[in-house]
């Protein structure tokens, strides 16, 4: 599990913003896996999610100076994510790939199940990854935020800047419908459609 | 709790981030709401599932483009602060200033003596232009653009004989008081000249704006005029003529005499 609230994350760019670069270094160690998988799950594909964490480094270095002393590094560091994916989206440089076709996406190791049973598990796995491509953005942003991110949801709050219950309803009606679509696709392949 | 509140904390149970006694009261609502009781086990088996996906771990090429864009930018910044410190130094400073100097004498010499003709024929075509201009100007119809020409005409190096005549017609003729004015200043370039010695004090002879009559009494005296003595003496024979003019017209004989 990744520590995205680590207070030591701020101190660190502090430094970095006082002009020891070097210490950038430490945050993208911590940050760049879970930064990759961000992009990885709101559905990009290997090499695009590459060039986007490689484009958060060099954003979070280029606006080093608006990083406030006291302030949270996750949620500044989601918001560069954010609109670099969006600037992404919008010279289509992004696109997310239909049918859940995503090399990178794994099923999780299932241990000693037998061969049809992990055959199961992994044709599961790759509905549900559809299912997720298939969602909204706001939809699939959330759920990623909140699921595999690791974020609190303060921080989610801060992020698209609303209540946290809101925060915590919207995931629940992400989670909803990401339920519905996993389903409408499931009796689409039971049908042979 | 009622069932839209129930939702907020589903995901915080999915979590097992709920305190007990929000639990208790979830599951008491539960116990009571089969529809809850049902979105929320649907719920928990999704995000169950969701924790099955795993991503791939980056490739080694984002790292060594990392570093590699990290490297540059310590690079830049350190050839940055150099330049600070080169700049901040005194002595450094003093010995540019230096050579800038040295540097800007010898361009000047270079051009002073390979280019004399070029830059005199230049000066030249500037000094045309600007006459070509003030001549124009005034004979526009707008005022502003007038006293623009006017404004040119001072400007010119060594105005000719069509600028001084364009300002002494501007002197007699023109309607606007502030145009005839400025001519009048105009025209102290031209002292030497008789023409503009007589216009100024047959000017004085017609005019009727008094600020105009001080100023070219003003002039008058500061040419010292003498011939233009029977002009002044003209103007104080006006029996309705401005006291202030007077006063300065007497002011301007006793100076001339």
């Amino acid at each position: 599990m990744n520590c995205v609230n680590d207070p030591s994350d701020n101190r660190v760019m502090d430094r970095v913003r006082e002009g020891e670069l070097g210490a950038l270094a430490e945050l993208f160690e911590r940050h760049h896996r879970p930064l990759f998988r961000y992009f990885v799950h709101l559905g990009g594909g290997r090499e695009t999610s590459e060039d986007l964490v490689q484009e958060v480094f060099v954003r979070i270095l280029k606006y080093r100076a608006t990083f406030l002393s006291g302030a949270d590094f996750a949620p500044w560091m989601y918001q560069i994510a954010r609109n670099t994916h969006t600037d992404a989206m919008r010279k289509r440089r992004f696109e997310v790939i239909p049918g859940g076709a995503n090399p990178v996406i794994e099923d999780a190791p299932s241990g000693e199940s037998p061969a049809e049973e992990r055959i199961g598990k992994r044709q599961e796995t790759a509905l549900l990854r559809r299912a997720m491509d298939a969602l909204p953005e706001d939809k699939r942003e959330i759920l990623v935020l909140s699921r595999f991110q690791n974020l609190k949801y303060e921080q989610i709050a801060a992020l698209l800047g609303c209540e946290v219950n809101t925060v915590k309803v919207r995931v629940f009606r992400a989670v909803r419908a990401l339920g519905q679509e996993y389903e409408r696709l499931a009796q689409r392949r039971a049908y042979g459609a | 709790m009622n069932c839209e509140q129930a939702q907020a904390y589903f995901v915080d149970l999915w979590r097992e981030a709920l305190d007990a006694p929000a639990r208790a009261e979830l599951e008491r609502h539960l116990a009571e709401c089969e529809a809850c009781r049902s979105e929320c086990d649907e719920g928990r088996r999704t995000w169950e599932a969701l924790g099955e996906l795993r991503a791939e771990e980056p490739s080694a090429r984002l790292r060594t483009r990392f570093y590699g864009e990290l490297h540059e930018a310590e690079r830049q910044r350190r050839r940055r602060e150099r330049m600070r410190g080169w700049i901040g130094n005194p002595w450094v400073s003093a010995a540019a200033a230096v050579v800038l100097v040295a540097v800007g004498i010898g361009v000047g010499r270079m051009t002073a003596t390979r280019d004399d003709s070029k830059v005199a024929n230049l000066q030249h075509e500037v000094a045309d232009m600007r006459q070509l201009m003030a001549l124009s100007l005034l004979e526009q119809q707008s005022a502003s653009e007038r006293l623009r020409g006017v404004s040119y005409a001072s400007t010119v190096q060594e105005p000719d004989s069509d600028v001084r005549d364009a300002l002494l017609r501007t002197l007699d003729s023109d309607p606007n008081v502030n145009v005839r004015m400025a001519a009048v200043d105009a025209l102290h370039r031209f002292a030497g000249s008789p023409e503009v010695r007589q216009g100024l004090a047959r000017a004085l002879a017609r005019e009727e704006s008094p600020l105009v009559q001080i100023a070219i009494l003003d002039e008058l005296v500061e040419l010292r005029e003498r011939s233009a003595i029977s002009s002044v003496d003209h103007l104080l024979s006006e029996p309705k003529l401005n006291p202030e003019v007077r006063q300065r017209a007497e002011w301007a004989v006793r100076r001339l005499q």
